[in-house]
């Protein structure tokens, strides 16, 4: 089939992450969406993808796109919610993506929300429980800490680490996120604070894990662009599984769902990981932020720990790795995370404060995944003007 | 009444892995699964069962402090995956007071516990778990 349609996006908004207490999803929603809405205009928005991974769980609403949606007045535009656990976002982007490149619609909306922080800890626990096997992981007290875990303890034995060694990740993510108001966690970290944290799962410590936050981020996909300056264009798109059973696995050092997605991207993008600049991963565990990064092939394996101490992965160097701060310092908002990586993106790749100082960044990498290797998508943003 | 969360189907199909480690085998290739699927790599739908042998070596593990709202009186809970003749499963390891000592190539062996109840009247849910053979 010949199709010339490209997609851009248009307008791109985020609420901060926090423990917003006072708002429900569809406050938060509403929040996120018509900051978007009213940055495109009067642009016709055929459908709104909403990414939401715990609906039903903590909130106890199935259908949640259609509830939405009424509630910011578009009664008659269908909301389509798309569950991937906390990759939700990355599906739903490719979703819409794929709607308006096959011309079904000149517009759409991907808004991701999610609220953590309307039961307790351990409710919270069992929730993300549910994105494991739960028969055969779930069931027996396993959550996605402990996988992270594991997958901790042989990388260090791998590439003989020390738990400090690691601790590089939140450090340098606290870093950043202390430069970023749109980080929910603005303080620099020590190595100390880390080294003094609970054990969440040993070897992971509290600061080797996202905090998780209520929040909602939005973006409108559009086929063309609406203004001339500072056009983020998605030039490729990817996505990957690797199965399920953490037993099955030969290696929890490697995330293959997340090397498949980003080939497939860079493949659409005709481009190769020598292009890229820019990078966010979803690193809802320090550890997992480093396989993503070293399983795309940005970093030789085992590599992460030494160039992220030695500051080669910092602004100035050829990839600058979670400008943002990651999940880490933006705060783990369930299916809508990846969706703050995108929109963090976007203000990455057109300069915006506070990243004015990553310079002419012209091609960036978003990469999002649900659990353990589960399924990944990878999106290649262009800066085109 | 008593405050019903775990569900009984969803529990008794699943008797033959949750007591008996039941995997499965492949017909035509030999390949053996746990947790039993319905197609092999090799493309056979065909399958016998195949229980998991009862000793094996620890492979890696975690203390989990963090736990679901159904384990909180049992925190921390110990997750390994330790590999049973050649299959790997994931599960609890118990009767360790010194997770210190757990070693990866540790001997353990499958035991029948309790995995979780519902409150003091309500349904109980066992379930393997796994023990190390030497002191630990």
């Amino acid at each position: 089939m010949f199709n010339t349609t490209e997609v851009y996006i248009v307008a791109h908004s985020l609420v901060p992450g926090g423990r917003h207490y006072e708002k429900g999803l569809k406050e938060l929603f509403a929040e996120a969406f018509l900051k978007v809405l009213d940055q495109v205009g009067n642009s016709n928005l055929g459908a709104v993808y909403v990414a939401n991974a715990f609906s039903e769980v903590l909130q106890d609403q199935s259908v949640l796109g259609a509830f939405l949606s009424d509630y910011v007045g578009l009664r008659r535009t269908p909301a389509i919610r798309i569950e991937s656990g906390d990759g939700s976002s990355g599906v739903a982007i490719l979703e819409a993506y794929n709607m308006v490149k096959a011309g079904v619609y000149d517009c759409v909306a991907v808004v991701g929300v999610e609220k953590m922080h309307d039961v307790t800890s351990i409710k919270l626990n069992k929730a993300l429980a549910t994105i494991t096997d739960y028969e055969y992981e779930g069931f027996f007290g396993i959550t996605p800490a402990a996988q992270a875990a594991m997958a901790m303890r042989e990388y260090m034995l791998k590439y003989g680490y020390d738990y400090e060694d690691l601790a590089s990740w939140p450090i340098k993510m606290h870093e950043r996120g202390s430069k970023n108001p749109y980080a929910y966690m603005r303080k620099q970290a020590t190595l100390k604070d880390v080294l003094e944290s609970e054990v969440i799962a040993d070897p992971l410590r509290l600061y080797d894990a996202a905090p998780a936050v209520d929040g909602s981020a939005a973006v409108v996909l559009c086929n063309k662009p609406l203004r001339s300056d500072a056009v983020v264009r998605i030039d490729g798109i990817g996505i990957g599984a690797y199965g399920t059973y953490m037993g099955q696995r030969d290696t929890l050092t490697e995330l293959l769902s997340v090397k498949d997605a980003v080939n497939m991207a860079l493949g659409m993008a005709h481009s190769s990981i020598g292009d890229v600049n820019l990078v966010e991963v979803h690193d809802t565990y320090s550890i997992l932020g480093i396989l993503a990064l070293e399983s795309m092939g940005f970093v030789r394996s085992g590599e992460t720990p030494r160039l992220l101490s030695t500051g080669a992965l910092d602004v100035g160097n050829k990839l600058v790795v979670n400008a943002s701060g990651g999940l880490k310092s933006m705060g783990f908002p369930g299916g809508a995370s990846g969706m703050y990586e995108i929109v963090s993106m976007v203000m990455e790749l057109t300069n915006q404060k506070p990243f004015d100082s990553l310079g002419n960044a012209g091609l960036g990498v978003v990469q999002d995944m649900a659990g353990f290797d589960l399924v990944s998508t990878a999106i290649v943003l262009r800066r085109v003007t | 009444m008593v405050e019903q969360k775990l569900s009984i189907p969803r529990y008794w199909r699943r008797t033959p892995q949750y007591y008996r480690l039941e995997g499965v085998q492949c017909v035509r290739c030999g390949r053996v699964y746990y947790p039993p699927r319905a197609v092999c790599e090799c493309g056979s739908r065909e399958f016998k069962p195949y229980p998991l042998p009862s000793t094996g070596k620890l492979l890696n593990f975690t203390v989990l402090y963090s736990v679901p709202a159904e384990f909180e009186k049992m925190k921390p809970l110990i997750i390994g995956i330790v590999d049973l003749g050649g299959v790997r499963v994931i599960g609890q390891i118990v009767d360790c007071m010194n997770p210190e000592k757990l070693n990866p190539g540790m001997e353990v062996e499958v035991v029948f516990r309790m995995v979780k109840m519902d409150g003091t009247y309500g349904l109980i849910n066992y379930g393997y778990k796994f023990r190390p053979i030497e002191n630990c």
